[in-house]
């Protein structure tokens, strides 16, 4: 297997496994947002629960989705507009 | 008032397409807020923005209107809002009324009715960067001395174009002066006081123009002109069905070079990363799955680029509201109206700004008739699907020594899609009780020779947006499918096609049970699923599935086209070509009429008529041609 040596099967498997999460992450996010947010937030909660350590609350809080672009007096939950 | 206190309320109102919501893009960026009016489907939209001295503004982008006398929810909403009237919304503190400096006969006229309102009120003249390259001459001091108003110029497309506006607000801000006017004191009923004022506000604005505004030397005369032709009942139509029949013809004749080359690149690629890699399945994955699936589709984009230079030349020209009017007619006829023509046009670029462009269709009925229809426009992801299959399956050759032949079948493709669009609406016009007309207002536009930079950078946005879809969904549909037609790997001693025992093509053999009597074999069967997403993905997962199956590398290094040429039989292609006509594969233009209808059941409508159309027509197609010999 010419060139073997410079890549191996475990790193090419790891390369591989990566791009198909993230195309399934990209995927779920343009074409279903709202469960891609609710499985985000769903993710993150655990991880910022009170005494989680300071790592697992940084992943947290990347995990967690950010608020929806809105008036800057609002907090963002996007629950609060009149509804028709 | 100073900074630090309430946000001033400001509200953004003008004609539709006078560049209004460019404008509230522009000065409040991303923070915006999008809601519904309380108790009516109209959108409202609301941002904040800072003055230059940090004062705070709250900006609402009101819908767009013709007049207060309002014909629409839209114009209904609006005409409140401006009055204070609206319940659970505050009455703007200034009015930011917007007109496009290139159409100030039409929209002055609605400036004159805000001003009438006797609110603070600002007047940004918009597109002053276009009027100016017409040759129009507009006099903003003259304007704003006989309005009573400060004039602003605003250009909404330009980073720096809302400065002055910005400065003029901070100046208002600190001393608010209200307009005082008086249109009309006709006493009597109300309907002669309503004429009376029409009357009065055609008169000031025929008197503005005359002050302000210095048109160019452009000659009504050359309008009339061309208008005698392509505005006739026969002529015009015949001169409409040239031009669209010209522009496919040159989609074939002028792209080849261009997707020869992007062809050849992508096989080049392909060999290069395949030598560079060692054998396992990241070298599999990117020649394969990434190279082979998006090479696929990246050798349409000089079609659908010379198909939008088409489309773009006839909208800058001034020729499409044409076309509106001479198909208003046969829409009419057809249970739809010529409003209708705007948002099925869009339609063809994509279905889902074509539905969303059916906002500006007044009557609920039309507008539910020509969001139904909508999918069957020929969207440009379906250009991709239909150049393989003409290419692998319809011979280059000439027609009476004059015709392409490939051209000739894709301009039936996309004449069959707007046929089965007007046959649809008729049978739905059948079942609905409301059949009265409803009249078409349009605004025809001079005829101008459209701008060399202006086709560029609508060529340039269409190339990105199809390059983003490729860089974007494509690609990770792409991966995923190959992942799934990849593994489980077969076990060691098996014989047979490894893609067989893969999770995609135990998918793609289940579905055949359902697509077999359409010709459809467990390939084409998995390229539907992904193409849900996207119907490009069909073609790019065809490449992948091909490329996988593929006995040697030589095999899998060659284009799709002469590939499924081989493997299929001309029912099966005419049978997919029809299915794509029809077929509801696009989960994003279900959404959309999701929400542009707000009912499930236009939706599940939609979905059903769509996928039953799809099935029957391939089917028939299928059989007959099966039966005639060419299965």
């Amino acid at each position: 297997m010419q060139g073997a040596s410079w890549l191996p099967l475990a790193v090419q498997y790891a390369v591989v496994a990566v791009a198909v999460t993230l195309s399934a992450w990209a995927v779920l996010r343009a074409q279903a947002p709202a469960f891609e947010r609710r499985l985000r937030t769903a993710l993150a909660l655990p991880l910022l629960r009170a005494g989680r350590p300071m790592w697992m609350r940084t992943l947290g809080r990347w995990i967690a989705p950010a608020p929806a672009a809105s008036a800057a007096a609002c907090g963002g939950c996007d629950g609060c507009g009149p509804k028709a | 008032m100073s900074a630090g206190t309430a946000p001033l309320r400001l509200a953004l109102v003008g004609n539709p397409n006078c560049g209004k919501t460019a404008l509230f893009n522009l000065l409040t960026g991303s923070r915006q807020k999008v809601a519904n009016y309380a108790g009516v489907t109209v959108e409202r939209k609301e941002g904040r923005m800072r003055g230059a001295d940090g004062r705070q503004y709250a900006l609402l982008d009101l819908p767009g209107a013709y007049s207060f006398q309002a014909a629409s929810l839209d114009e209904a909403v609006t005409r409140d809002i401006c009055r204070g009237f609206y319940p659970g919304e505050a009455a703007p503190d200034i009015l930011v009324c917007v007109v496009d400096a290139t159409n100030l006969r039409l929209h002055l006229r609605f400036a004159l009715e805000v001003r009438a309102l006797g609110r603070p009120m600002v007047l940004a003249v918009n597109m002053m960067d276009t009027a100016r390259r017409r040759g129009i001459a507009i006099d903003l001091q003259a304007l704003a001395r006989e309005l009573g108003v400060p004039v602003v110029e605003t250009v909404a497309v330009r980073r720096d174009g809302g400065r002055a506006l910005v400065a003029q607000l901070d100046a208002m801000a600190e001393a608010p002066t209200v307009p005082a006017v008086q249109l009309s004191t006709a006493d009597g009923p109300v309907e002669t006081h309503v004429q009376a004022v029409a009357d009065a506000l055609h008169a000031e604005t025929r008197r503005l123009l005359a002050l302000a505004v210095t048109m160019p030397r452009r000659t009504a005369q050359v309008d009339d002109a061309l208008d005698r032709w392509l505005l006739h009942p026969v002529f015009g139509l015949l001169a409409l069905a040239a031009v669209m029949f010209l522009i496919f013809q040159a989609v074939y004749a002028w792209a080849t070079p261009l997707m020869d080359a992007i062809d050849a690149g992508a096989g080049w690629l392909g060999a290069s990363v395949g030598a560079a890699l060692p054998e396992g399945p990241l070298n599999s994955l990117l020649v394969d799955g990434v190279i082979a699936g998006l090479g696929g589709v990246v050798i349409f984009l000089p079609q659908i680029l010379i198909l939008f230079a088409f489309i773009l030349a006839l909208e800058e020209s001034g020729y499409l509201p044409r076309a509106a009017f001479l198909l208003d007619r046969l829409m009419y006829g057809a249970g739809l109206s010529g409003r209708s023509f705007i948002p099925l046009l869009s339609s063809f670029a994509c279905a889902v700004p074509g539905i969303m462009a059916t906002r500006s269709i007044q009557d609920p009925r039309d507008r539910i008739a020509t969001i139904l229809v909508a999918p069957l426009m020929t969207c440009s992801a379906r250009l991709p699907v239909y150049a393989l299959l003409i290419a692998a399956f319809i011979p280059q050759r000439e027609v009476w020594g004059l015709f392409n032949l490939q051209g000739l079948v894709l301009f039936a493709l996309y004449a069959a899609g707007v046929v089965s669009a007007l046959l649809v609406s008729t049978v739905m016009k059948r079942w609905r009780r409301d059949k009265s007309e409803h009249a078409l207002l349009l605004e025809l536009p001079s005829y101008r020779l459209p701008h060399p930079r202006d086709l560029l950078i609508g060529l340039w946005e269409r190339a990105m947006i199809f390059l983003r879809r490729v860089g974007g969904i494509i690609l990770a549909l792409t991966i995923l499918l190959w992942f799934l037609l990849s593994f489980p790997t077969p076990p060691p001693g098996y014989t047979g096609n490894p893609l067989d025992v893969s999770l995609a093509g135990r998918i793609g053999h289940a579905m055949t049970v359902v697509f077999a009597p359409l010709g459809f074999d467990w390939r084409i069967c998995i390229a539907l699923i992904p193409g849900l997403a996207a119907r490009e993905v069909a073609v790019s997962s065809l490449a992948t599935v091909y490329a996988l199956s593929a006995a040697n590398d030589d095999a899998a290094a060659q284009a799709l086209s002469p590939l499924i040429a081989q493997d299929w039989t001309l029912a099966t292609a005419l049978s997919l070509l029809v299915w794509y006509i029809y077929a509801p594969m696009c989960i994003s233009t279900l959404a959309t009429i999701k929400r542009e209808t707000h009912s499930w059941k236009q939706t599940g409508f939609a979905t059903g008529y769509l996928f039953a159309l799809a099935y029957l027509a391939s089917l028939l197609t299928y059989q007959l041609a099966v039966a005639l010999g060419a299965g």
